[in-house]
């Protein structure tokens, strides 16, 4: 089966409708990141096939599920976020989500790719997915804009 | 009750068909030493084993899943119980090993659970159609029964004594860490299955 494990967000919006409306995709909506870290890592021991769709600063809670999922028992969860925080930023509260994500990401030893453009999406996602088969480790795909909507 | 008789009676509920996800404390290791089959996925992080095993129960949801939850565990990601009622896994139970303290912990400081929290209560508002309470080993014996049997998700919150299990035989000392931990439960998916979690070669 194939899982979309997210909490919504405003930069990936129609990702979540588009995950729930496709009869192919399983989407579970969860309350935090680090409880949809640990669904999607319990899909994908069992062998289905997830990703975890959030916001960056989701990054931030799933931290401690994250570091314990790779780092203790390795299994693998493949994140995709919006960049909120990147340069250009126009609300405040996101500015520290910029900061903070990339350190976060380097920090837990996660590859990782931000992408700006239509074409990339598939093969990074792919990417993404094939190396925590390989690797039995997170990976992330970052969009950045204009391939997400930022709010004005 | 003492957690080591409320799982030996567990041990003769659950199959070899049957998947366990446990939270991390006194319970694995004398899970492991109960049922030392590659069919436990030992998590090895506070308030994982839920969610965890919501995932197994949504990906095999032919299959038997048993969450050996903790009130600690539990505490620790109350919002898991809320995606489980939405979710509504029918091959999924959660069984709450609530023994009212941080047992892991020096001097083993209360749990919230050890007040007025409870947590079948928060359970049933999370839209958990079975739950139940237990202080007596036959009384657990009976509602797990019903519970592996009924066809919905249910949780089950037992009130256990503080205390672990001293005399695990030398030969059932649960001696792997959580890598070896993994591959034993991944690779007895894949026989279990029939499928391949992860090939030698991963393709796009």
């Amino acid at each position: 089966m194939r899982f979309v494990v997210g909490l919504p967000d405003s930069m990936l919006a129609g990702v979540y409708v588009a995950a729930e409306k496709d009869p192919d995709i399983r989407y579970v909506a969860v309350t935090n990141e680090a409880e949809g870290a640990s669904v999607a890592a319990g899909t994908w021991i069992t062998g289905g096939r997830s990703v975890l769709v959030m916001e960056n600063s989701g990054l931030r809670a799933a931290c401690e599920a994250l570091a314990r999922l790779g780092l203790v028992n390795g299994v693998p969860v493949t994140m995709l976020m919006g960049y909120r925080g990147d340069l250009g930023e126009r609300f405040h509260w996101g500015v520290n989500h910029g900061m903070t994500m990339e350190p976060i990401l380097k920090a837990l030893r996660i590859p990782y790719w931000i992408i700006d453009r239509e074409e990339q999406i598939v093969p990074a996602i792919g990417r993404a997915v094939v190396h925590g088969i390989s690797s039995l480790y997170h990976t992330a795909v970052v969009f950045r804009t204009p391939l997400v909507d930022e709010g004005k | 009750m003492k957690r080591y008789e409320l799982l030996k009676q567990l041990a003769r509920l659950v199959t070899a068909e049957d998947l366990v996800v446990t939270s991390i404390g006194g319970v694995k290791p004398e899970w492991y030493s109960l049922m030392p089959s590659n069919g436990t996925m030992f998590a090895d992080l506070l308030g994982c084993a839920t969610p965890f095993a919501l995932g197994v129960a949504l990906n095999l949801p032919h299959r038997r899943v048993v969450a050996l939850d903790t009130d600690g565990g539990v505490l620790f990601n109350l919002g898991a119980l809320c995606t489980v009622g939405k979710e509504l896994p029918p091959n999924l139970t959660i069984i709450v090993l609530d023994n009212e303290r941080y047992e892991g912990v020096v001097g083993g400081p209360p749990t919230h659970t050890s007040g007025r929290v409870d947590l079948e209560r928060i359970a049933e508002g999370s839209g958990i159609p079975c739950t139940a309470t237990v202080r007596e080993i036959e009384n657990f014996f009976e509602s797990a029964t019903k519970m592996l049997s009924d066809g919905q998700v249910g949780l089950l919150v037992a009130k256990i004594e503080p205390g672990l299990f001293k005399d695990i035989p030398p030969e059932r000392a649960k001696e792997s860490d959580g890598i070896e931990d993994k591959y034993r439960f991944m690779r007895h998916i894949e026989k279990l299955e029939k499928i391949s979690i992860r090939p030698r070669y991963a393709l796009e």
